[in-house]
């Protein structure tokens, strides 16, 4: 398989110089590294401008609703064990509205790779703070600037039991079409956290500010989930990289036998209905 | 209405009501007896008032009654909760019982706690020999006592619990007589069963493969049953965190290729809201099993109603098509439920099986599950190992509005399910002709799906001076009041929507209908209006949580006849 192999066809409505851009190429490019055929990948989109990733990727799509990105692939993943489950969603969508099935989804070591398009901005909406947002910056919902604390992706997935865990930067697709494809040959949980910038909406936070600040994750023992969370707290620099990686943990399919039996048939009822006589 | 004698056992929470009650009905069962069992209790654990109430006679009872022939007393709270007459027995420890004073009934007192001391038994046994004083009362063999307590308990508590209900069923043996034994017909070894048994059963024999929700009463059983099925029967069950994700993620799963369904109550269809029109629009199946309890918001939890039906029918925003059927029996909660399987295939549809809480709860006497049909998955595309990339025109019409399902890994199948509207492919559109189109194309679904949906049956006499109109489970409390007045007939409608409205039109034309629903507002009698033009004037409503009992009925009937 070729990047170019998961072309849909169907020109893209992203903004000119949107970092989803450089997302899509490294997905494209880590899918057919790993060598994932179209039709054994479900991708599994929220809504937004992340959703949209689902018409530009060949593959058996699931366009779901706000923030529930997580149950819907969760689905998939139980139900059909010989497909790849690949999901795009926002920060609003995961971090916000999601985040209650963002965490249950960790805590269960779901067997999918998760890319959150992490813009801190509602962009979709014209420019709402998402709950990344860092506290003071005005946007349209919040004039007098963001009071409430924004919230740590990465020390959340770590805590959760999510057992892949990365951040990566649309500004530097080489790695993170390395993360991806280190997240779709990981069995389990990975999510990868991807700084992009809203270039219409996204105030402050552009390639510059990003730029700035990150910083490749060097000299660090991804094993280790103390000093992974320890990293993610790191407040002047914005580390990216693989923070954290857990082998051996059993995925979520693996904790139930049942799938493989799953089929749907008629089956004799016989047995359950003599209990009740 | 005497030939239906009515036993009922009361006490807190945590006096084991729930699971003495049910059993005693077995031992009735198993006597010869036709059994209805109703169970009544609050949202606690410990503490409040619980009872389960057993009609029994020699033909089938389906509903409960109001009178009490023989009671099991508990505690003092029973004396604050029940009415008694002066026929009625009441079975208690009198010596720890001190609101028993002024009470009409005939006390049968036997010294419940003073066995259990004298046995070094724990103080829930005094059920055990309540059952064995109300054994010996009934007449009842004994040994089909000891049976049942053997099958219900683990092997050394059941025995002890025999030696206990033995010492209640001499206790009452030596000092009183037989005070009832109405001639059992000895019917049929027979299911004593729920709605929520039957309705999961039907969903196991229709070959579900997954199954999530999260828990609430009175939907919660189908949640534990079907888990309990998951090792042998090859089914995946989930308790999520919320009914968002428990309906989300049946939507993915059967988008993968399961045959799936969620169950819940009201308050948690609330939340499936979203997740419903997902469904509708992406034209992935999936069966809704909704267990009506009185509302809004928490109203009553443990309580029935029947006032869900409109929100059912509208739930969502936007338009499009969905099947509701209201089982009104254990039989039609099991075919009902293989039926919507097959039907949400056939037609790429939501389909709803409305519960209530007393038909969710309650036992009734089945003496076998009716005949289904075949699993049928409706149209699938079996693959193009040619094009092994190509996309395919999912949501084309092949048949009736239908396109053609794809289980994702199939070769040359590749398509978008789209919570957007979107092209034949599925993907993301809002051109007018497209979306005039697709609009068009799911809702040509309608006429098929209707001619495939049970119609409205009438029960009793053609000539009756009154027609009831009902649905779901009032269909058991009104043949259950049809043993005891003939001043009525009803009509029963075992599905809402989508239904032949012309052929319902002439069913209720020239009659003197009155609506009976378990709600404030009459909603069945609104839908019966919005699609024949039929305004049924007459109305017997209920709303207090209760089901309607025989006596209500019947004095209903024969008032409102006259």
């Amino acid at each position: 398989m070729k990047a170019l192999d998961y072309n849909t066809g169907q020109k893209p409505v992203w903004c000119p110089g949107c970092g989803n851009f450089a997302i899509w190429n490294s997905i494209k490019k880590a899918l057919a590294e790993a060598g994932v055929e179209p039709h054994r990948l479900a991708l599994v989109s929220g809504i937004g401008c992340s959703g949209k990733m689902i018409n530009h990727v060949r593959a058996y799509g699931f366009h779901g609703l706000h923030g529930r990105t997580m149950p819907v692939a969760t689905g998939i993943r139980l139900a059909n064990p010989d497909m790849k489950v690949l999901v795009n969603g926002g920060d609003g969508d995961g971090y916000g509205m999601g985040v209650g099935h963002f965490v249950h989804s960790m805590r269960r070591n779901v067997d999918l790779t998760y890319i959150v398009h992490n813009n801190k901005v509602y962009g979709l909406t014209t420019g709402q703070a998402s709950p990344t947002n860092d506290v003071g910056s005005p946007s349209k919902s919040t004039p007098f600037g963001v009071v409430d604390e924004p919230l740590n992706p990465i020390a959340i997935a770590i805590d959760a039991g999510a057992t892949y865990v990365a951040r990566g930067f649309s500004g530097d697709s080489e790695q993170l079409a390395e993360l991806i494809l280190g997240g779709l040959n990981h069995n389990g949980f990975a999510l990868i956290d991807v700084f992009q910038p809203c270039v219409t909406f996204g105030g402050k936070y552009q390639y510059e500010y990003y730029q700035e600040r990150v910083v490749k994750i060097e000299n660090h023992d991804v094993t280790d989930a103390d000093a992974a969370l320890k990293l993610s707290k790191t407040k002047d620099k914005l580390p990216i990289g693989l923070f954290y990686k857990a082998e051996g943990h059993p995925s979520y399919n693996e904790m139930h036998p049942e799938i493989e039996k799953a089929q749907v048939r008629k089956r004799d009822v016989t047995a359950l209905l003599e209990e009740l006589v | 209405m005497s030939s239906v004698y009515v036993w009922k056992i009361g006490g807190p929470a945590g006096f084991g009501i729930m699971t003495t009650g049910p059993m005693f009905a077995k031992v009735l069962k198993a006597s010869g007896y036709h059994v209805h069992g109703y169970p009544e209790y609050p949202s606690l654990i410990r503490g409040g008032y619980n009872c389960y109430q057993i009609a029994f006679g020699d033909t089938e009872v389906t509903a409960p009654y109001k009178k009490i022939d023989m009671y099991v007393a508990l505690s003092d709270e029973c004396f604050n909760r029940e009415m008694f007459e002066e026929g009625t027995y009441v079975i208690g420890d009198f010596a720890n019982l001190k609101n028993a004073g002024d009470i009409k009934a005939k006390k049968i007192d036997v010294p419940l706690m003073d066995i259990v001391k004298e046995m070094d038994g724990p103080d829930i046994m005094r059920n055990s020999v309540a059952l064995g004083a109300a054994a010996a009362l009934l007449g009842l063999d004994f040994a089909l006592l000891e049976k049942n307590l053997m099958a219900a308990y683990k092997e050394k508590v059941a025995k002890i619990n025999v030696d206990a209900a033995k010492k209640g069923y001499e206790s009452v043996k030596e000092r009183y007589s037989v005070v009832c034994k109405p001639s059992p017909d000895k019917c049929a070894p027979a299911l004593y069963v729920t709605g929520n048994e039957a309705t999961s059963i039907g969903a196991v024999a229709g070959g579900l493969t997954f199954f999530s929700t999260y828990p609430m009463t009175p939907a919660s059983s189908i949640l534990h049953y079907l888990a309990k099925c998951t090792r042998e029967h090859g089914l995946v069950v989930k308790h999520t965190e919320d009914e968002i994700s428990g309906i989300n993620m049946a939507v993915g799963a059967s988008f993968a290729g399961a045959r799936a369904m969620t169950g819940t109550a009201g308050g948690g269809f609330s939340l499936m809201n979203e997740g419903l029109g997902l469904a509708a629009i992406t034209e992935v199946p999936i069966v809704l099993a909704v267990s009506q309890r009185p509302g809004p918001a928490t109203g009553m939890a443990t309580w029935t109603e029947q006032g869900d039906l409109k929100y059912i029918i509208n739930a969502s925003q936007g338009e499009f098509i969905r099947a509701v059927y209201s089982p009104g029996s254990v039989e039609e909660c099991y075919k009902f439920t293989f039926d919507a399987l097959n039907l949400a295939d056939k037609y790429h549809i939501p389909v709803f099986v409305l519960l209530d809480k007393f038909l969710s709860e309650s036992h009734f006497m089945a003496e076998k599950m009716p005949e289904t049909g075949e699993v049928n998955r409706g149209y699938i595309f079996e693959g193009n190992e040619e094009e092994p990339m190509a996309y395919f025109n999912r949501f084309t019409e092949k048949k009736d509005g239908v396109g053609v399902r794809v289980i994702p890994g199939t070769k040359g199948g590749l398509y978008i399910a789209s919570s957007n509207e979107h092209t034949d492919e599925g993907f993301v559109s809002d051109k007018a002709d497209v979306r005039k189109s697709q609009v068009e194309r799911r809702f040509r679904k309608l006429k098929p799906l209707t001619d495939d949906m049970p119609h409205p049956e009438l029960f009793g006499k053609k000539d009756a001076p009154l027609t009831f109109v009902c649905f779901g489970s009032v269909k058991m409390m009104l043949l259950e009041a049809m043993k005891h007045t003939d001043k009525f007939n009803f009509i029963h409608f075992p599905a809402v929507i989508p239904l032949n409205w012309d052929k319902v039109k002439k069913m209720l034309e020239g009659r003197n209908l009155c609506v009976m629903e378990n709600n404030y507002t009459a909603q069945l009698r609104g839908i019966i209006a919005e699609n024949t033009g039929i305004i049924i004037e007459k109305t017997f409503l209920k709303y207090d949580g209760r089901p309607f009992f025989n006596e209500e009925i019947v004095s209903f009937a024969e008032e409102a006849a006259k």
